[in-house]
């Protein structure tokens, strides 16, 4: 769907994109995440044509539209009626209504007359913006704004859905709308590619993760493969709650007490079983045991570091 | 090429800016007719309200709306990456140069409407001053129109060169403002001053050599004001004798044959700050 190679982007002597390498597969919910400045904006707009990488490669829906420091604009036009893209820190046309903002980018697209005024009625249902479609754009709260560049976003029915920062000034009402359009446009069949610095959305609703730290990706991965290797490397935190006090100090194992039957192990690899034995050597029985997951803030975070 | 053409019409239309000198410059219409009517309007020959209408319009109309068209231009790119409506537009599949050409055409658009408001409202003003409106007037107006409007042209890509190059449209807009001072204010009065200074070394020329001394320095020293060249070709559209008694009138096309000059300048300037402005979008970042 969308494939990046080894791409660069200098702003003046500033290295926005360091050989970035990214892949979106058909049918997911990609979640980018990074830090401000990391490229997450510099690389959508990469990906859209809007911007000029000097060098790398860009493969939308298998077509190259990017090489050797160069666009295809014939090609990327092509690939574009395929995209619908909502921008970070935009706004519309303030003269227009909703319902003129919709037909103008409809018409971007060709799209005939009735099937447009369908399509037009059918997204402002979407996006709860029904009620003010008559209304001038330059009156609208940021969140209006924000349901109405997503409604822009869907025009064209898009197959590839990217967007940048999308839940920015939505109200929790809104977050979770677009969430649940999110959800639908997966069910749909549809890929989403989508940049955002709060990372509980990203959990909630992306299958895969890419996290780009300075112009470079540090990984790319399903969420659980990620969590995965971050124990792996991290180390295990194991909780423990026996119906008798245990005394660990023969297990050689870094123990600390929470409580009185509380323990928290600290381990290199997954030593579960070995406490249940250990446990039961000492005559108790274990209560509850469990893994402390790594939160994607977490593992964020030491990335970032 | 029509997509970007339509939403940019609509939106010139709707700024202030054009609607704030376009007024301003038809009340100065009123009290300049007004004078010249109380003054001896009424002994105004044919030839002589002809004469005044085209270089008046010329004056008037290339001023306020040359600094419209500076305006309109400077902000053109610029506004739209900051608003961010630039990268919805250019995430739909248009290319970019249909969408520069749209706004382009739009703004020619506009700015033509504005200079045809402006010789209206001057027609109106010679007719009420007793001229009969002749098919040679109007002629002679829709070309001066089609003159001015390559000159404002000009303006508004300039304005662009300047809106690619300046990131925030606040810098731009007083860009354009110093640079309308310094084209419009500053220099013609500079060069009238060189020219004074090159009269008075020469005190036996002719009218009429003085006349053409005044025009080869416009030509040489103010190549860059697509207005005063213009102006260098309306003043050949009548001939006044010395006693400043009678006016001939010859008409625009007269005055366009004899300044080949001045036309190929006003053109050729045209053209390099189109390219220049639309290669410039091109290749930007909008970001």
């Amino acid at each position: 769907m969308l494939k990046i190679e080894n791409l660069v982007k200098t702003y003046k002597d500033v290295k926005a994109l360091d050989g970035l390498n990214l892949e979106v597969k058909p049918g997911q919910i990609y979640g980018f995440l990074g830090p401000n400045g990391a490229g997450k904006s510099t690389t959508i707009l990469s990906t859209l044509g809007l911007i000029f990488p000097q060098e790398g490669r860009i493969q939308l829906f298998d077509v190259e539209v990017f090489k050797d420091g160069k666009f295809d604009e014939a090609k990327l036009v092509e690939v574009k009626k395929r995209i619908g893209y909502m921008p970070e820190h935009a706004t519309l046309w303030d003269f227009l209504t909703p319902v003129q903002t919709l037909d103008i980018i409809a018409d971007a697209f060709n799209i005939p007359k009735a099937e447009k005024e369908k399509r037009i009625n059918e997204l402002l249902n979407l996006v709860g913006l029904s009620d003010d479609r008559n209304r001038k754009v330059g009156k609208f709260s940021k969140g209006m704004r924000q349901r109405l560049l997503l409604a822009q976003a869907l025009i064209n029915d898009p197959e590839l859905l990217i967007l940048d920062e999308p839940m920015t000034g939505l109200d929790p009402t809104g977050i979770a709308e677009f969430k649940e359009i999110i959800r639908e446009q997966k069910k749909a069949g549809k890929t989403v590619f989508f940049s955002s610095h709060i990372l509980a959305h990203v959990e909630e609703i992306c299958d895969t993760v890419g996290v780009i730290v300075k112009g470079k990706l540090r990984v790319e991965d399903n969420l659980e493969s990620i969590k995965r290797e971050f124990l792996r490397k991290a180390g295990y935190t194991i909780l423990v709650e026996t119906n008798v006090p245990v005394d660990w100090s023969p297990s050689g194992w870094n123990v600390t007490p929470l409580g009185e039957k509380r323990y928290r192990i600290a381990a290199e690899e997954d030593i579960r079983e070995g406490v249940h034995d250990y446990v039961a050597s000492q005559g108790a029985k274990i209560l509850t045991m469990q893994v402390k997951e790594p939160s994607l803030e977490e593992i964020f975070l030491k990335m970032v570091e | 090429m029509m997509w970007g053409f339509h939403l940019e019409f609509k939106q010139s239309l709707r700024t202030k800016k054009l609607w704030v000198i376009l007024g301003i410059m038809i009340l100065l219409y009123i009290p300049v007719f007004y004078i010249i009517k109380s003054v001896g309007g009424s002994e105004i020959t044919v030839g002589g309200a002809m004469a005044f209408l085209i270089q008046f319009v010329t004056g008037m109309a290339g001023f306020f709306i040359g600094i419209l068209a500076l305006l309109m231009g400077a902000t053109a790119i610029n506004s739209e990456v900051e608003k961010g409506t630039l990268r919805v537009a250019m995430s739909k599949p248009i290319k970019r140069i249909s969408y520069i050409g749209g706004k382009f055409l739009a703004h020619s658009v506009v700015l033509l409407l504005a200079l045809l408001l402006s010789t209206v409202v001057g027609i109106a003003g010679v007719v009420w001053l007793g001229a009969p409106l002749t098919s040679e007037l109007i002629r002679d107006v829709l070309l001066l129109n089609m003159l001015l409007l390559i000159a404002m042209i000009q303006l508004v890509a300039l304005g662009y060169i300047i809106s690619t190059l300046i990131k925030s449209s606040g810098s731009a807009l007083g860009m354009a403002l110093v640079l309308a001072f310094i084209m419009f204010l500053i220099m013609p009065n500079v060069v009238g001053y060189l020219t004074f200074k090159a009269i008075s070394d020469h005190p036996n020329m002719s009218y009429e050599e003085l006349h053409q001394l005044r025009k080869d320095y416009t030509t040489k020293y103010l190549f860059y004001v697509p207005t005063s060249q213009v102006s260098v070709i309306t003043e050949d559209v009548s001939s006044t004798d010395e006693n400043l008694a009678n006016t001939t009138y010859y008409g625009l096309p007269h005055a366009i044959k004899k300044n080949p000059v001045n036309l190929g300048i006003l053109i050729g300037l045209t053209v390099a700050y189109l390219g220049i402005g639309f290669f410039r979008f091109l290749r930007m970042d909008l970001r």
